[in-house]
């Protein structure tokens, strides 16, 4: 089974971020990159698959500008086979990405197709549903377990309360929630032989997608400061402060 | 090689390994090393844990199992300062090993190689370590007083060696002594031979890491068990040299950027304590320190790994990491005043640890 795995490059999540001052985008200069921790408990999925004898070939796929090479030569460090680079300028919206994948998938016929649910820079949620919707095919979103069975793909999905376990035709399509797994950390070894592994980069034409805009960016600013705290002298005007300044209770 | 005179860029296999063992750093070591430093033990699956980045199968060739790529002084400089930023004991155990693993690849024949590395290969944690400095006040590491004599086909060892990393639990020992009419020499003992005792010492600082002191009396192993034919003391004390630099540089980070947070946020007079020039000046004097200490080790292992003469760059990093690695440890304190002090900050933990470095293989000030 072939499973394609999509990796995004985003600040690393350790990193404060700041917006830019003059409010265009988050400040990216300097700033440490790496690979979305949910794209890194898909690859490590997918890893672990091949590790069980489920997958045979393990592909994973960025999108972005040269840059996002290194996050593919991370994918590959923890275990994928090879990588494709899709290259466009900076990071395309949800829906690009969704229509890139799709070509992808039209190439390489993917079995299993894992993505990470969100990215942690948009935080959009979207990527995995819309291509789903795309591709026609089945989709896991939220999976904290997987298993393959057959022809079928069982998926045990984080709900609101609980848990709720579906079965999949394959192909199919999941996206990974963080308790999937506890992606391993890259061996030096296989650092050392992911630069021998095979990257190959497409464009959107290749591909036949033509990127367009649909949103634009209106502002970014950081979250309002909290003010601090005061200490009332009373529970009357502890009832009174919630009532008409918070407003939280009436 | 790069045109440029000093070029300090990594290649992306560098820049890849830093960033897996700096993420092992954090989560699998600074984590731990509070509790780990107050019981003065390794955590039980530490060393098991730290298998996963293949530390010790980077120079064995593939044919004995490993990942046949060239031993580099320089790889395993950054490796032991990536490591030191999350604990410096168990930096330093966890690249005992691979110390063991280079010097045997350095100095040892190729059936010493095939007889042991592929023992480094398995799933398991195998560990080895090399027994090197003598517990006395003038120790030079030149100048060994345990000493080898060869008796028929064997040879017998007798001395005393301290600060052993891993010293009560290793299965394999390599041990430094003198020989009897040729000079320095390091053989292959078993951690099971007879003859040899070991004692767990309780010492200042390291003590997230089993550090013992050995006995030699009379232990007697096969002629094959001498490490190549001849032994380059000073090439070895020099490599370890570097490491230990390492150690003191990745230690030294771990400081810098816990006062850098810790002091911006800690206000005094209604504003944080950076604002005060006697703060400010003392964080930058670490920070000015630190790179000098990095830029000295690095140096010093890139001349090794060109294969050129790095004696002298070696003693003088190690002279100045000790003094100036002892110093941000006690600065490290300053900075964070009565919190320094206490326990419930890790910054005296890595004074303790620092001040190891001016004493690991010969006090600098001898």
């Amino acid at each position: 089974m072939k499973v394609l795995v999509a990796v995004k490059r985003v600040v690393d999540y350790n990193v404060k971020v700041r917006a830019k001052a003059d409010g265009t985008g988050a400040d990216l200069n300097n700033v440490k990159m790496a690979i979305n921790p949910f794209c890194e408990i898909a690859i490590e999925e997918a890893v672990r698959l091949k590790e069980a004898g489920v997958a045979t070939e393990v592909i994973a796929v960025s999108i972005g500008d040269k840059s996002c090479q290194e996050q593919i030569r991370t994918a590959l460090a923890l275990g994928a086979d090879r990588g494709i680079q899709v290259e466009t300028d900076g990071s395309p919206e949800p829906l690009v990405v969704a229509k890139l994948l799709k070509g992808v998938i039209a190439k390489e016929e993917p079995q299993l197709v894992i993505l990470g649910k969100q990215s942690i820079d948009g935080d959009n949620n979207q990527t995995g549903q819309m291509l789903g919707a795309l591709t026609n095919m089945p989709q896991g979103t939220f999976a904290s377990e997987i298993k393959v069975e057959g022809d079928k793909l069982n998926v045990t999905r984080e709900i609101d309360g609980g848990l709720q376990t579906i079965a999949l035709n394959l192909p199919a399509i999941v996206t990974t929630d963080l308790r999937l797994n506890e992606p391993r950390y890259a061996s030096l070894p296989n650092i050392m032989k992911a630069k021998k592994k095979q990257l190959d980069v497409y464009t959107p034409a290749d591909l036949g997608v033509e990127p367009s805009a649909h949103l634009t960016t209106v502002k970014v600013e950081p979250p309002a400061e909290r003010q601090a705290g005061i200490i009332v002298e009373s529970v009357e005007q502890l009832v009174d402060k919630l009532k008409n300044e918070a407003k939280v209770i009436s | 090689m790069s045109e440029l005179l000093f070029d300090l860029t990594l290649t992306d296999e560098q820049r890849m390994t830093r960033e897996s063992v700096q993420r092992f750093a954090a989560a699998e070591m600074t984590a731990v090393a509070r509790d780990s430093d107050e019981a003065a033990a390794t955590p039980a699956d530490f060393f098991e844990r730290s298998l996963e980045l293949g530390l010790a199968l980077m120079p064995i060739p593939e044919a004995l199992g490993g990942a046949g790529v060239a031993r580099s002084p320089i790889s395993n400089a950054l490796n032991a300062e990536d490591l030191a930023t999350g604990d410096m004991g168990m930096a330093l155990g966890s690249i005992t090993p691979l110390a063991f693993v280079n010097t045997l690849i350095d100095q040892g024949n190729q059936a010493q190689q095939e007889k042991y590395l592929p023992l480094f290969c398995g799933e398991t944690f195998a560990a080895a370590t090399i027994a090197f400095t003598e517990p006395r006040a003038t120790f030079e590491p030149t100048q060994l007083h345990t000493a080898a004599s060869r008796d028929g086909d064997s040879y017998v060892i007798n001395g005393v060696k301290s600060m052993v990393p891993l010293g009560a639990s290793a299965e394999l020992i390599m041990v430094i002594a003198e020989l009897e009419g040729e000079g320095p020499a390091a053989f292959i003992v078993a951690g099971d031979a007879n003859g040899l005792a070991s004692t767990a010492e309780r010492n200042m600082g390291l003590r997230t890491l089993e550090l013992a002191t050995l006995t030699f009396t009379d232990v007697r192993v096969d002629a094959d068990a001498r490490l190549g034919e001849s032994f380059d003391l000073q090439r070895f004390v020099d490599l370890s040299r570097i490491g230990i630099c390492a150690l003191a540089v990745g230690t030294g980070q771990a400081v810098l950027d816990y006062v850098v947070e810790y002091c911006n946020e800690r206000e005094a007079f209604g504003e944080p304590i950076t604002n005060r020039q006697s703060v400010a000046f003392m964080i930058a004097d670490i920070a000015i320190e630190l790179d000098a200490m990095r830029l000295m080790t690095w140096r010093a292992a890139a001349t090794a790994e060109r294969g050129e003469d790095f004696h002298e760059q070696a003693y003088l990093a190690k002279v100045f990491c000790a003094e100036h690695g002892m110093k941000i440890g006690t600065d490290g304190v300053q900075l964070l005043g009565g919190h320094g002090f206490c326990r419930e900050h890790p910054v005296e933990m890595w004074y303790r640890n620092l001040r190891a470095i001016g004493i690991l293989e010969g006090a600098a000030s001898v």
